[in-house]
């Protein structure tokens, strides 16, 4: 469920971080390129919203970047995977990448996280229940019993579970959101 | 299967049919957590679970985010306008939270035997 479809062969992505890296990211020889970064073009548009418009941002910061966040992953799933071990679990999961990063000195993180988080997995029941129920009847009762947000949507139950995603999802947006 | 909802716009301001709507493919970022997730106790591998790389996705945009605003505070200190990664490792070496990072923006810088970054803003037009 959570895995975005792959593109086929490698994707768009891969053909921008394609190009040849000046000597970069070493020891990664026989791994392909687009198994150890994310998308180039991804995070350049991350990197773009969160300087003014007047600022450009050269090809190698870009990829200096790329390789930062690989590494972020890799720092913050490490941690989160030795917790599991001293816990003898054998899934890593959301929260334990949130006690990763707050003992890593990313706490600034979690709250926006947690947002985060709450969202998608209204967004997951939204989506489920939507598919599964006929008629806004059954719809309204399932999301009655669905979670905190049910008390701030009930009352818009026959316009759609889109509509409702919007109604409480607007606010959070600008909490959790540290973008611009 | 993801698909993009049109409320998609909102939760995150890019939607492609490859991401879903989250800003960074999840298939590519559950793949590099593999790379470091290592083994169980008994020797198989460690399981991912599916809220795992969401929760990255928005952790890895609010890291990049981060640095990108850190590096850009570098370029306006040598009075430029582009973002050159003497500026990313400058912020790297300047905060703390990313001591984790030296050696990468270190192996980094040693490759290129550039020049100093004041130079680079001649290029500018050339760049995006």
């Amino acid at each position: 469920m959570a895995d975005a479809p792959a593109s086929p062969g490698g994707g768009g992505g891969s053909h921008e971080s394609g190009s040849p890296r000046g000597g970069g990211g070493g020891g990664g020889g026989g791994v392909r390129e687009q198994d150890r970064f994310l998308p180039i073009a991804n995070i350049s548009r991350i990197m773009k919203k969160a300087i003014p418009a007047n600022g450009k941002i050269a090809k190698d910061a870009k990829e200096t970047v790329q390789e930062c966040v690989s590494e972020f992953i890799s720092f913050i799933t490490s941690e989160a995977s030795d917790k599991c071990q001293r816990e003898k679990r054998k899934t890593i999961n959301g929260d334990d990448l949130l006690w990763a990063m707050a003992t890593l000195g990313f706490e600034d993180y979690i709250e926006p996280l947690k947002v985060y988080l709450q969202k998608y997995r209204e967004m997951e029941g939204d989506s489920k229940l939507t598919a599964k129920a006929g008629d806004g009847s059954i719809k309204k009762d399932a999301l009655g019993h669905g979670g905190a947000s049910s008390s701030a949507t009930q009352g818009m139950g026959q316009q759609g579970a889109y509509n409702q995603a919007m109604g409480y999802m607007q606010p959070q947006y600008h909490n959790g959101d540290i973008s611009n | 299967m993801r698909q993009a909802r049109p409320y998609s716009g909102i939760f995150c301001g890019g939607v492609s049919a490859r991401t879903g709507p989250h800003a960074l493919p999840l298939a590519r970022i559950k793949k590099i957590m593999k790379r470091s997730a290592g083994e169980t106790a008994d020797g198989g591998a460690r399981m991912i679970s599916g809220e795992a790389p969401v929760v990255f996705s928005k952790a890895c945009e609010l890291f990049i985010a981060e640095l990108t605003r850190r590096a850009w505070a570098a370029t306006l200190e040598g009075k430029r306008r582009t973002v050159h990664k003497e500026d990313v490792a400058t912020a790297v070496q300047n905060t703390d939270l990313f001591d984790f990072l030296v050696d990468v923006v270190m192996a980094d810088a040693g490759g290129g035997g550039h020049a100093a970054a004041g130079q680079y803003d001649e290029d500018d037009g050339a760049l995006e």
